[in-house]
């Protein structure tokens, strides 16, 4: 046998049209299709890939924007190993709202240690001309918020996609080798919320 | 009659234990008697009765569980020696609880846990009923699950504890409540005194709970079934876990996910506002599905046939039921749609519709001139305008790119989708935009090619959509909750599969039911599928039932590869563009007349699809037709409205987290 799979989890979130999706199907079917629609619900795609010597099965997951569909997209943060935050650099405002994007994956997500969770911040749509947010904006709100990866992509050119997604990746690896120098593997989570433990019959 | 002598079960559990150390010495080790507990109706008389599964009494009595290897449990009696009462019943259920009649296993109280039946053997001397009327108090207790002990009044010995390892507690306490008065002794807070009223009282208390006054009896109880029965599905699950053989990825906790949407869904407010309890749906027999026809859709000519010479719809009864059998011509739906979604009264003649027309015309330009003349200056303080049109802005450059009403850049129906949706802004401003309701409009902007029309017929739309779109999401919680009573009643071993998967709540139902299947089908498909489910035949809430037939044609997939919570959300993903229209139609219209048919339909299913329970109609069952049609579709004759989820459409099976 060779070595063991382990699946990751990441999780990309921004403001709707910024290209979500895109990145997403660019990655994984390495397609691109400027008529796709707007997400509905929650969707996930699978990729398996070696990074680093180690075999991953990513499983990426898309949500809808929207305020409105928030407390059922919530809920699909939990878990996550890795937090895609995602503006268009086109649209100065998607850039705006990563801070709130940020805030509302830690609280949704139940994240332990917020200021070690690996978050990669992806600046979207290189390929249109008329920019609004600058690379030096960009990268100093990442290196303010957490001192994160920043990649700037097209999904429509394919330009730094795949490397995003490894990056995320050898983020996740790394921490996990930092935690199992400290943990024995197949430990039980003790402190996972017990579910509904104390059932009273009256 | 032999109908008055036929028991009913009102509650059965399986997997309810007697731990039966003896006392005496206390060393012997603890032996636990799985067996099923029921409460059973018996000619009025309430009755418990507690049967120690493998039961090894004299085989020619023996009750035994199998021949259905899912997770319901169907009982079938063994070969043997037959009682003559047997002869005359048919049902599985009636016939196992006579057979157990045939050897007196009920009404023999019994007071020290051996005064039953066939103490030949270990295990039946556990096996004990009584009549609630018999029963003084009940105490429960817990010890990581919870276990009862009955005291009967004319005995000073309890029975044995029944524990339940299981779940089901709740709902059997619930049960009996629905019969006998529960209330809490004085001097102990983990017992409940029992008193039972006569016997006419509790037949018109029992019809009582057959109505909607079912949620003042029980507005007592708070919700205790959803998290028992949400243990219950953990155990499923490690059973399910356990037949898988562990995995060997380590997977990532879909269930914590799992929970959080169970919290949301049900939302507490349906539990609460509406009728906080449940029916115990025991398995009900629907019987085989019946054969339906298709047809081909409506002509242009045939349409012109039900036009008197004023322009009023004649037959219209008619008329929907050829709808709803085969759908339209594209050449009619112009016209039809406009009736079908409510713009135009069937009844009006050809000038009121055009006088109709014109003042709507008038009212549109009204709204749009509103929107159009906000400077930027007044847009700059109207966040919620801009945020509206920005979103309207993205979304309509992601609706339906490749059809060829809306392809390419700077297509016109790109302008009037956008302006449409802009102009319904005005409209219901505290709605506004909200992403899916692009794709409501899209099919109706496409078959109506004016901005006007399109624009109130969509508003027709979403008269009935409107509370999937609420903040709340109402709509949705109450869909998902119907769906999943219904997907219970039709296939308890899925329901149940699903349930051991985290996936009850039905989550991956999201999309379908938020936009009606718009990205499921094709577009042409998508035009068909809505002018069938406008004529409001056959039933109310059809759309719940083309769900169910979906899932009707994908279970068999989903359970034989053992899908989880993740794989069954991308399993019915990637059903989109895949599915065939006319085989869906087909089978949601035999699923309906499946259960119409069905003899002893619960009233939170009579509820959903709205099927009127009047038993003036003995005949019904042999009309291959759904005639109801005719009365039913007074009702929705305004065409609007009628799909609209009414808050006390509520079911009474408390939904699983």
């Amino acid at each position: 046998m060779t070595a063991k799979t382990s699946l990751l989890k990441v999780i990309l979130l921004g403001d709707g049209g910024v290209g979500k999706s895109s990145l997403m199907n660019r990655y994984v079917t390495n397609k691109f299709d400027t008529h796709l629609f707007h997400t509905i619900g929650v969707e996930f795609l699978n990729k398996d890939l070696e990074v680093d010597g180690h075999l991953v099965t990513l499983q990426i997951w898309d949500t809808a924007g929207q305020e409105r569909f928030r407390s059922l997209r919530t809920p699909f943060y939990r878990g996550s190993d890795c937090c895609l935050l995602t503006f268009s650099v086109d649209d100065n405002q998607s850039f705006l709202n990563l801070g709130n994007w940020k805030k509302e994956f830690i609280y949704y997500a139940d994240v332990k240690e917020p200021e070690k969770f690996p978050f990669v911040i992806l600046g979207n749509k290189l390929d249109v001309s008329e920019r609004q947010v600058s690379t030096e904006d960009a990268k100093q709100w990442c290196q303010e918020n957490g001192n994160y990866p920043y990649y700037e992509t097209s999904a429509k050119d394919a330009t730094n996609v795949a490397v995003a997604f490894e990056e995320a990746v050898r983020r996740v690896l790394a921490m996990e080798e930092r935690t199992d120098h400290l943990i024995p593997t197949d430990t039980v989570n003790l402190h996972r919320k017990p579910r509904s433990t104390a059932t009273c019959c009256s | 009659m032999a109908a008055d002598t036929l028991p009913k079960v009102i509650y059965e559990h399986e997997g309810v234990f007697i731990h039966s150390n003896s006392d005496d010495d206390g060393l012997e080790q603890d032996l636990l008697l799985s067996g099923s507990l029921r409460i059973v109706d018996k000619d009025g008389e309430i009755i418990v009765e507690y049967r120690p599964l493998e039961d090894s009494v004299d085989p020619s009595n023996m009750l035994c569980a199998g021949k259905d290897s899912s997770s319901v449990m169907e009982w079938a009696q063994c070969p043997g020696e037959r009682s003559h009462q047997l002869l005359e019943t048919q049902q599985s259920y009636e016939t196992e609880w006579d057979m157990v009649n045939a050897v007196s296993f009920k009404r023999k109280p019994c007071t020290n846990g051996e005064g039953t039946l066939n103490h030949s053997h270990e295990r039946s001397r556990w096996a004990f009923s009584f009549s609630i009327s018999d029963l003084r108090s009940i105490t429960i207790k817990e010890e990581g699950w919870s276990y009862l002990v009955f005291k009967l009044k004319e005995s000073s010995t309890s029975l044995p504890a029944l524990h339940f390892h299981q779940g089901g507690s709740t709902e059997f306490l619930d049960s009996l409540r629905r019969y006998s008065l529960l209330s809490e002794a004085p001097d102990d807070d983990t017992c409940f005194l029992v008193s039972t009223p006569n016997r006419a009282l509790s037949q018109s208390f029992e019809n009582l709970l057959d109505d909607n006054n079912f949620g003042l009896v029980h507005k007592l109880k708070k919700d205790p079934y959803v998290t028992t029965l949400g243990s219950f599905s953990k155990v499923t699950n490690y059973i399910f876990d356990a037949i898988r053989g562990s995995e060997e990825q380590h997977q990532r906790p879909p269930e914590e996910v799992a929970d959080l949407l169970g919290e949301i869904i049900p939302g507490l407010e349906i539990n609460q506002q509406e009728e906080p309890g449940f029916e115990v749906i025991t398995r009900i027999d629907l019987g085989t599905r019946p054969e339906v026809q298709r047809r081909g859709p409506l002509s242009a000519e045939d349409w012109a046939k039900h036009l008197d010479p004023e322009g009023r719809m004649l037959n219209i009864a008619h008329l929907k039921q050829v709808i709803f059998k085969g759908g339209l011509c594209h050449a009619v739906r112009k016209e039809a749609w406009k009736f079908l979604l409510g713009y135009f009264p069937w009844d009006s003649t050809l000038e009121e519709r055009k006088a109709l027309q014109r003042a709507k015309t008038d009212e549109y330009f009204r709204m749009k001139l509103q929107w159009k003349s906000v400077s930027e200056e007044q847009e700059r303080r109207n966040s919620r305008l801009r945020d509206y049109r920005s979103l309207i802005e993205k979304d309509v450059n992601r609706t339906d790119r490749t059809n060829r009403f809306y392809e390419g850049i700077d297509n016109p129906g790109l302008v009037l989708l956008h302006d449409i949706l802009m102009t319904y802004c005005m409209y219901d401003f505290d709605l506004g935009y909200v992403q899916g309701m692009s794709d409501l409009l899209s099919p109706i902007l496409y078959v109506m090619e004016n901005e006007v029309d399109a624009f109130w017929c969509f508003v027709s739309f979403m008269d009935q959509m409107h509370q999937n779109f609420e903040e709340q999401m109402q709509g949705m919680k109450t869909q998902l909750i119907q769906l999943s009573t219904l997907l219970r009643l039709l296939d308890l071993a899925f329901w149940n599969y699903l349930e051991s998967q985290d996936s009850g709540y039905l989550y991956f139902c999201f999309r379908w039911l938020l936009i009606r299947f718009k990205r499921e089908l094709s577009f042409q498909d998508v035009l068909r599928l809505w002018e069938v489910m406008w004529t409001g035949l056959p039933c109310q809430n059809f759309h719940l039932l083309v769900c169910c037939a979906i899932l009707d044609s994908e279970k068999h997939k989903i359970m034989e590869e053992n899908y989880g919570f993740n794989e069954i959300l991308k399993h019915i993903n990637e059903l989109s563009m895949k599915l065939d229209i006319e085989e869906i139609l087909h089978k949601a219209e035999a699923i309906c007349l499946q259960i119409k048919s069905c003899k002893d339909l619960p009233h939170s299913i009579s509820d959903i699809l709205g099927f009127t329970t009047d038993a003036a109609e003995p005949g019904s069952q042999e009309s291959p037709r759904p005639a109801r049609p005719t009365h039913q579709q007074e009702a929705f004759s305004n065409g609007h409205g009628h799909l609209r989820e009414t808050s006390h459409n509520s079911c009474k099976v408390a939904f699983i987290s």
